[in-house]
């Protein structure tokens, strides 16, 4: 009985020095985890793969994530971008997270510096202005998001770096949400929903989501009703999207998600062995102190 | 006259802005367009009040030398610190703005967000037990999302992503719908309420 007792009693100290050791070996012992693909990060990589260039439209990315959240949305975005990017698809980044711009700004980077390392030819070239732009942050969201719909640079007149937002290139085209072939929102918090609110049920703007793994239940009756075209959901999502970026020969090699998702199995691992010996302890002493309450 | 001005207004731009909704004429756009910029605008106000009423309230902390009051000094510092960084030396990717904000505040955030894993873990095996049928059931559930989501849940059992995938789309997009049909006729009426002004408390004050 005393087995059964110790079960129900693990240090916690332990418990946090083997999830230490289980997060950390991944990142030292290189191994891959086939990923099966949820059929909403699919439908969200099919939505990008059957756009084109010469559609004329933009995907609008709404980079609304915070640095908490950084390692669950950073790669999604850094997907996003790179197929987007890939295909020659124009891309108007935006924020209404205050805390996002920098992580915006990192994302672009990210992408353009690694894209524009194998670029042989000008137009090859990822071209602030020419290829995208980034709006930055603004206040007011729900009225803003609304403005959007007549005008973009009625919301934005400048953009991050200060330019004229009408001054550029890209601008001369993208001028309201009928100049954007879908708008895929990265947050850790609602705003998809107003996004759905208010470009969506106002302007039929279509939508697409990557969101962190708690937040993800909430909009699956949206993916029901075809109101999101697709979602990516928590780091196993963007692990998905970076593995149809491999497949589809969009990228050499998997990034950080699909690193991180491996911490996160063996975690999950943890935690499942972790319950089960807890109930086996519970289940053999409760029984124990049933009697002795009986007897 | 102070609370009949502010309902009167409320009244005339809430109904208004209902009705421009479902009327696309260009007086009804421009009108939306109009209050649009100035909600923009007062949002932007509404920072400077946020900023102001922090300033005022960590100030008097660190007057009054209250408990903790060094805390108060780092969060004004560091609030105007990172101001004056990037009002002065710019906020593009190679200011030193951008630097503070990539190596110092995201490894922070990341790192209070990364601690969840060890409460998550340690509360999962205390409080995880099948105390109850109710418990058992929600157990289920989460073990079967929990291997199905896995990468090497399809290996387990080839079943469990599919029957992961249908809790998430079936029972949980049911419960979630229901969540978001109550929360929505609520703020129908909650709307109501305030446009017809029968909920007041907005107005703030006690007359």
């Amino acid at each position: 009985m005393k087995f059964f007792y110790a079960l129900t009693r693990i240090d916690r100290r332990l418990i946090y020095l083997v999830l230490t050791v289980l997060v950390i070996l991944p990142f030292f012992l290189k191994f891959s985890i086939p990923q099966n693909i949820m059929p909403q990060t699919k439908k969200l990589f099919d939505f990008i793969e059957r756009l084109s260039p010469d559609d004329n439209k933009a995907v609008l990315v709404s980079i609304d994530y915070t640095p908490q959240t950084m390692p669950e949305c950073h790669p999604m975005a850094i997907s996003i971008l790179t197929h987007c990017f890939k295909k020659k698809i124009p891309v108007l980044g935006v924020s209404f997270d205050p805390q996002a711009p920098g992580l915006a700004i990192e994302a672009f980077n990210t992408v353009i510096k690694n894209l524009n390392a194998q670029a042989k030819t000008y137009s090859d070239s990822i071209i602030y202005g020419r290829d995208y732009v980034y709006l930055g942050w603004k206040s007011g969201r729900i009225a803003a998001l609304m403005e959007m719909g007549e005008k973009i640079s009625n919301v934005f007149p400048r953009d991050y770096y200060n330019n004229y937002t009408d001054s550029l290139p890209l601008m001369e085209r993208i001028k309201n949400y009928r100049d954007v072939s879908i708008a895929i929102i990265l947050a850790a918090a609602d705003y998809p929903q107003e996004w759905l609110m208010y470009a969506q049920a106002r302007y039929g703007l279509k939508l697409g989501a990557g969101l962190t793994a708690v937040m993800a239940p909430k909009y699956y009756p949206f993916l029901q009703t075809g109101q999101l075209s697709g979602m990516m959901s928590g780091m196993k999502g963007a692990a998905e999207y970076e593995n149809l970026l491999l497949t589809a020969g969009y990228t050499e090699e998997t990034g950080k998600a699909e690193i991180g998702m491996n911490s996160q199995t063996l975690i999950h691992l943890l935690i499942i062995i972790l319950i089960i010996i807890g109930n086996i302890g519970y289940m053999a002493t409760r029984k124990q102190s049933v009697k002795r309450q009986n007897g | 006259m102070k609370k009949i001005i502010p309902l009167l207004f409320c009244l005339i731009i809430g109904i208004s802005m209902v009705f421009q909704f479902f009327i696309p004429h260009p007086v009804s756009t421009k009108l939306n367009t109009t209050i649009n910029k100035w909600v923009v605008v007062l949002s932007a106000f509404a920072l400077v009040l946020g900023i102001g009423n922090l300033t005022s309230h960590h100030i008097t902390m660190i007057k009054r030398k209250k408990s903790d009051w060094g805390y108060s000094l780092v969060t004004l510092l560091s609030m105007f610190g990172m101001a004056i960084i990037g009002l002065f030396f710019g906020i593009d990717e190679k200011s030193l703005y951008q630097k503070i904000y990539l190596n110092i505040l995201t490894p922070l955030g990341a790192t209070m967000f990364a601690l969840l894993a060890y409460y998550m873990t340690s509360a999962a095996y205390r409080a995880f037990r099948t105390r109850s049928l109710e418990a058992g059931l929600l157990l289920g559930a989460a073990f079967v999302v929990m291997i199905g989501f896995m990468p090497i849940g399809q290996f387990i059992h080839p079943y469990f992503p599919g029957f992961a995938e249908w809790l998430m789309r079936i029972p949980n997009m049911a419960s979630q719908r229901g969540i978001l049909l109550g929360v929505a006729f609520g703020s129908v009426a909650t709307a109501l309420k305030i446009i017809l002004g029968i909920e007041r408390s907005w107005l703030g004050g006690k007359e």
